[in-house]
């Protein structure tokens, strides 16, 4: 019987701050994983936290997480340098559904650190461009400092749009200002062609949705990343239940009508 | 032939049994908890990581094999329902490791009229001082095969019906329970914000509740910073923080919806899930909530309106 | 994740009973442990080493009784980076505050006679007066638990108290409710953690740990009225909490 609550160790390869409160932690291991899925990332001593891996999915020599500081975990993980050891397991639960992605237009939505499986989705996207019709990616921060795929976007936009926006900008920030919500209006949409993928805070997914309704694109082509509480992230402990399903293994990744009738 | 027991030598059977096992006597009637506890324990550790040597050890299970003598159809059927729930769809190491390493003994009071599924012995009374033994698995072929076992060509074979229990032939019928719970949910029922207010959100309930299996996980590193256990203790989903994440977001912020979500679960997600209800009817909840919060009326009452909802005209 | 920089730890205390020291006593090996991973700079009770500079971490347990005691508790606030209370007294108030003014005027006149001014002020937990960081709360603290949030302290994770009421440790010690005996108990809504020692004893729970965050105290007090007199519930309810901001019920 495999002991699926033991964790491998693995190394890490580089840490370095991606904002002032975000540390990207490359991670010295190949990862097969479907951008979407999660790993349970841990430290003996301070437990462990779901991540969902940042990198493309064709990396086969590392895979990155993108760590806010928030709780034990996270908070244990920024202490961390250069060849320490942290533990990982899984990759768990369903990523994007990428074969029904196939031959559409595709529009990303994130905000905040909603962005780790949204960017490994990019690169996924960007490896088997000739596949997919026009992609968007709009992405909010609350300030300049706050983006994430700063080193990215440049490399990102020659096959994808990218389009960013702050809440609060700096007096060097050139970009837009605003709710990413307001982004759509930039965006040439077919709605009977067009998946959406959000991922990001719940506020900002509900007001995108009503928006991407009006404009006639379905729940059913809206796939969301939930995030609940988790602690086996093998269905067993009940944390991270919505309705009927489990976060841990029906998701992360969900059709839209599959949960908004929800109650938690 | 018919292999009997008889009652008196029950006592000179564990005895000789727990030459070879580790025999747990339980008596519902002496303890709230029911026997999950052998298997999810309320807190254990599950590995122990020794910083300076880097090594990690899994927590070992005793040598010795378990026997829970004396459970009850209910307790067996609740065992058999965690045992199906940490299998599927994701093997449950820590559990399962305990769970194989166990024999289970049940004790009938009275005439089995449906086919038991877990366990490995069952004592079935038969008559005043006899009991009869039915062995389901290979294990309990060898228990049987101690001296106490007689068979006998034509035992005295009385009927003792079931003690009736409300709650257990409700908690039967789990596709009504499925669609009445959802239904009051959906609907807003009343007894939701009648249950916030009385319910004290102590616990209690999963605690004794022979099914309810929700855990947390937890790191703990000695004082000395020698080493760091991953420990696992019961939660309670109506517990404050069940649902909090690191970030500070509660999804169930209120009594309200965690109280629901126990019901949820028990009777809507599992039915999904495994096809039961996952309430055997013990009785332990309604026994032992101090704030006398009594299973079988909630469900009775949303049943109850939950039919009447299907008779009244629509529109 | 060692500190190569051991942390200056000072433990002080104001009124109280010194209980919860004696708890941190008990923890005999483990508090040598900790003594090895953290500087004890400061406290009375357990070593002549007497330091006055900045602390990492102060223990406060007891609670101001006099000015005089205020004032230090607010330059000890000054020095340090973390000020923890340590048991009820610091955290709640606790057994000193169950006395207020009117009624230690009231023993002052019979005691001293009507001229003696007392200069006393009432018991207060210490948020009151400063910045709290954490509570570690009991009557007396339990020296596991203490032990816990310790290491937690030193290996800079986040503190926290565990989810459960005192029911939890209640049940699995197989103890009979005594809610459900008919007799007043706060366990259902009282911080667990204390490993449920008083009804071990025979005794109701009178949540010397803090009322838990969240707890549905009109629930308990619907029960409690059920069988109890309001003076009897005020007796559980004052026992601790009588001038506790966590709990007001009033």
């Amino acid at each position: 019987m495999k002991n699926l609550y033991q964790p491998q160790p693995v190394k890490i390869e580089k840490i370095e701050f991606l904002s002032p409160s975000v540390k990207l932690l490359r991670l010295k291991k190949r990862l097969n994983f479907v951008p979407g899925q999660f790993v349970l990332a841990g430290l003996w001593g301070y437990g462990e936290a779901p991540f969902g891996p940042a990198s493309s999915p064709y990396q086969k020599q590392y895979f990155d997480l993108m760590v806010r500081k928030g709780g034990t975990v996270s908070a244990a993980f920024h202490s961390l340098k250069k060849g320490d050891e942290i533990t990982v397991r899984g990759p768990y639960g369903n990523g994007f559904p990428l074969d029904f992605f196939k031959g559409k237009d595709i529009l990303m939505v994130s905000g905040g650190c909603g962005i780790p499986p949204i960017a490994s989705l990019t690169e996924y996207l960007i490896k088997n461009r000739e596949d997919f019709g026009r992609i968007y990616l709009a992405y909010g921060a609350t300030n300049p400092d706050e983006i994430l795929i700063k080193d990215m976007v440049d490399r990102w936009q020659k096959s994808v749009k990218v389009l960013l926006t702050v809440d609060a900008p700096t007096p060097d920030w050139r970009g837009r200002v605003g709710f990413v919500t307001e982004l759509i209006k930039e965006m040439k949409v077919n709605p009977l062609d067009t998946v959406v993928v959000m991922c990001g805070p719940g506020p900002m997914v509900a007001a995108m949705e009503k928006i991407l309704k009006s404009i006639g694109i379905t729940d059913r082509r809206i796939f969301i990343s939930e995030e609940r509480k988790m602690q086996c992230g093998i269905g067993k402990c009940q944390h991270c239940a919505t309705g009927e399903k489990y976060v841990c293994l029906d998701g992360p990744v969900f059709n839209y009508d599959e949960i908004d009738k929800n109650f938690d | 032939m018919t292999v009997v027991l008889e009652k008196s030598n029950i006592p000179k059977l564990t005895e000789a049994l727990s030459r070879q096992y580790l025999v747990v006597d339980y008596e519902k009637d002496k303890t709230a908890l029911s026997v999950k506890g052998y298997f999810l324990a309320p807190r254990e550790k599950l590995f122990s990581f020794f910083s300076k040597t880097k090594k990690l050890s899994v927590r070992s299970s005793p040598k010795r094999k378990l026997l829970l003598f004396g459970l009850d159809l209910a307790d067996i059927e609740a065992l058999g329902q965690l045992d199906e729930i940490m299998t599927k769809p994701r093997e449950d190491y820590f559990y399962l490791r305990k769970r194989r390493n166990s024999l289970i003994v049940g004790v009938v009071e009275h005439s089995i009229t449906m086919p038991v599924a877990t366990g490995d012995l069952i004592l079935e009374k038969i008559n005043p001082s006899q009991y009869r033994a039915v062995s389901l698995t290979k294990a309990g072929q060898e228990i049987v095969k101690n001296k106490f076992f007689k068979k006998e060509k034509n035992p005295e074979i009385l009927i003792y019906p079931e003690e009736k229990s409300n709650l257990r032939e409700l908690a039967q019928d789990s596709e009504l329970l499925a669609e009445a719970v959802s239904w009051a949910r959906v609907k807003n029922h009343p007894i939701w914000e009648k249950l916030e207010k009385i319910c004290l959100g102590c616990g209690i309930c999963a605690y004794v509740c022979p099914i309810c299996h929700c855990f947390s996980m937890e790191d703990e590193i000695e004082i000395d910073g020698s080493a760091s256990h991953r420990c696992r203790y019961w939660d309670a989903c109506v517990l404050n923080n069940f649902s909090r994440v690191a970030g500070g977001k509660n999804f169930r912020p209120a009594l309200k919806n965690r109280y629901f979500n126990w019901f949820y679960h028990k009777f809507v997600r599992a039915y999904k899930e495994y096809d039961n209800s996952q309430c055997v009817g013990c009785g332990r909840c309604q026994k032992y909530c101090p704030a006398e919060i009594d299973i079988e009326k909630v469900l009775s009452e949303i049943i109850r309106d939950y039919e009447k909802s299907l008779s009244a005209p629509t529109g | 994740m060692t500190n190569d920089k051991k942390l200056k730890l000072g433990l002080f205390d104001f009124t109280d009973c010194e209980g919860c020291q004696v708890e941190l006593v008990g923890l005999k090996e483990k508090l040598l442990a900790l003594s090895e991973r953290v500087d004890i700079v400061n406290w009375r009770l357990g070593q002549a080493k007497a330091q006055w500079e900045q602390f990492d971490i102060a223990l406060i347990e007891g609670t101001p009784l006099t000015p005089g005691e205020i004032d230090l508790l607010k330059i000890i606030r000054e020095k340090s980076r973390l000020l923890v209370g340590l048991g009820t007294c610091a955290t709640l108030g606790g057994i000193p505050a169950i006395l207020d003014k009117e009624e230690r005027q009231q023993w002052y006149n019979k005691i001293y006679g009507p001229e003696y001014e007392g200069r006393g002020v009432d018991a207060l937990p210490l948020s009151a007066y400063v910045k709290i960081d954490f509570l570690i709360h009991g009557c007396p603290i339990s020296g596991n638990e203490a032990a816990r949030i310790f290491s937690d302290l030193i290996n800079g994770k986040k503190l926290n108290y565990k989810d459960y009421s005192v029911c939890f440790e209640c049940k699995l010690a197989n103890l009979p409710c005594r809610l459900l005996e008919k007799k007043p108990c706060l366990g259902p809504i009282a911080q667990g953690a204390c490993g449920a020692i008083c009804l071990k004893g025979g005794s109701a729970c009178y949540g010397c740990f803090g009322i838990k965050e969240g707890a549905n105290v009109g629930a308990l007090l619907t029960i409690l009225n059920k069988f109890a007199s309001e003076e009897e519930i005020e007796n559980y309810f004052s026992m601790f909490h009588n001038k506790s901001k966590l709990y007001d019920h009033r």
